[in-house]
């Protein structure tokens, strides 16, 4: 009797559990949210996707034209693992080009909240296939927008400072406050800051140079550097071990602080300024940004 | 009039509920894409990973989230203060410039360019550096050559890889010097694309798909 008694009260304590998470589970992926943050994070993406595609204007044909440097059989016997790419069709300068200019202005019409989640689709499609054209030339910053581009497109993201919103109330439709669909768009962006960060955190801590606090000098001693501190560094082994240190700290903090109510906005606030700089010393300015771009939700939210 | 220019009333706000039945579903969609996530980081990051990690990643999430370039490691370690994390640069050269040590056409890539551009031709001649290593750079390189052609007004030329090696902090201040770390020779006859990496006597055997004038049947 005992025993089924015990037996009832663990199925009993183990369905509390599951009935709990899937509480929990709801709350944080459905409760609505605000689409103002979004809309803030859909303007800065759009403006970092044009700076990034821009980077690809100017060499746009001497790489993927008829008769450019990566030919498309080329990347495929390099032993790409890409797939199929649009900008693989593109046989004439021509085609390259409106496929190109297809994609700017999705990023335009991201950036200015222009049919906004179809926008990011479109950018977001064109843009990994631009990707996946010439993978080689991909950075970590592309990788972000990427992601960006993505988690944008779940959410209403032009549910208010967009045209969007001004041809709606044109129209005279109400206001979208709160959505869900905000919420899911939110979660997906804390969740993929936290995974690059772990991963990037990770990586790092393989690398002796982390751990002696030498990273610093290999990262701003290069001639492409931004940020030369060679000079300061050279004087100083302590600053330097310094730069090293904070910039882990940083990341280890960030990862796990953000998942508390606490200190999310701190530390989002923080990353705002934190992402930045370490982009600055890693050579990396547009990653620094991008990274920045996922803090903005958190560090914006209650000001909206 | 003041009434005709008023923005639509932001109350009551209308929230859109989302239906169980549509919550179910997405959970699923959330559940799966996170396990996805999971794996692209195991299974893309340097470390390596196990093979079944890879198998699974490879088999059930690789073909859809390649394609939207979402299958990443985002291993980003900025440095491991190695040689290859240092700055490279593709230097491509005609014959007549390769005779007089550089005199003649050369051509620097990123050379001029800045910024995100210029990242972008450092990221390619880093990858055909470390694709040397396997042996895998020669496609790369055949392509950089071959697109040159017009360019530097020849057809056979010689595309190197160099790099600028970072000083050691200890070291005194030294002017910057590049090390090269790959070359070939790229040229094209009757409208074959041919290329011998400079490496040495065992890697040209190994290739050997340049044929010259004299030595080409007639």
């Amino acid at each position: 009797m005992n025993g089924s008694q015990d037996s009832l009260d663990g199925t009993l304590k183990q369905a509390s559990t599951g009935d709990d998470f899937g509480r929990a589970w709801l709350r944080f992926w459905f409760s609505p949210a605000s689409s103002r943050p979004l809309a803030v994070v859909r303007m800065l993406t759009g403006l970092l996707g044009l700076l990034l595609a821009g980077s690809y204007a100017a060499d746009l044909e001497v790489w993927f034209g008829p008769d450019g440097m990566l030919p498309a059989d080329a990347v495929t016997a390099w032993g790409s693992r890409s797939t199929w790419s649009i900008f693989a069709l593109a046989h004439t300068p021509t085609l390259l080009w409106t496929l190109f200019t297809g994609l700017l202005l999705a990023l335009a019409a991201v950036m200015f909240g222009l049919a906004s989640q179809m926008a990011c689709v479109i950018a977001a499609l064109l843009w990994a296939s631009l990707l996946q054209r010439g993978p080689m030339l991909a950075g970590p910053a592309d990788d972000c927008l990427a992601v960006l581009l993505w988690s944008l497109a779940v959410g209403p993201c032009g549910a208010c400072w967009s045209i969007d919103q001004v041809l709606a109330d044109r129209r005279g439709l109400p206001r979208l406050a709160d959505s869900p669909w905000a919420a899911v768009s939110l979660r997906l962006l804390r969740i993929h800051a936290t995974a690059i960060t772990v991963a990037v955190l990770l990586s790092q801590l393989k690398g002796d140079v982390w751990w002696d606090g030498t990273a610093a000098w290999w990262l701003t001693n290069r001639p492409s550097q931004l940020l030369n501190l060679t000079d300061l560094f050279r004087r100083s082994e302590y600053l330097m071990n310094l730069a090293t240190h904070a910039t882990v700290a940083f990341e280890a903090t960030f990862a796990v602080g953000i998942w508390f109510a606490a200190s999310r906005r701190s530390l989002a606030r923080a990353g705002l300024l934190a992402w930045p700089l370490i982009g600055l010393l890693a050579g990396e300015p547009f990653w620094g940004a991008a990274m920045a771009i996922f803090c903005v939700p958190d560090a914006v939210a209650s000001r909206l | 009039m003041a009434a005709a220019h008023r923005s639509p009333p932001e109350h009551p706000p209308p929230t859109r509920a989302v239906s169980e039945t549509v919550q179910a579903a997405v959970s699923v969609l959330i559940g799966v894409y996170l396990l996805g996530l999971l794996l692209s980081i195991l299974g893309n990051t340097v470390s390596g990973s196990s093979a079944l990690v890879r198998t699974i990643k490879g088999r059930l999430f690789s073909p859809w989230m390649a394609p939207a370039w979402l299958d990443l490691g985002f291993d980003h370690p900025l440095t491991y203060g190695r040689p290859e994390d240092s700055d490279h640069l593709i230097e491509v050269r005609t014959k007549a410039a390769e005779a007089d040590g550089g005199a003649g056409e050369t051509l620097q890539f990123p050379g001029f360019r800045t910024k995100e551009r210029a990242a972008r031709w450092r990221r390619l001649a880093r990858t055909i550096a470390l694709s040397a290593v396997e042996d895998a750079a020669a496609p790369l390189a055949a392509g950089v050559g071959a697109g040159q052609f017009n360019a530097s007004g020849s057809e056979d030329l010689t595309v190197r890889v160099l790099r600028r090696p970072i000083e050691d902090r200890t070291s005194a201040p030294r002017p910057p010097r590049l090390e090269q770390v790959y070359a070939a020779r790229v040229r094209s006859v009757a409208g074959e694309l041919q290329l011998v990496e400079l490496g040495g006597e065992a890697k040209r055997s190994e290739l050997a798909p340049l044929v010259t004038a004299e030595t080409s049947p007639q």
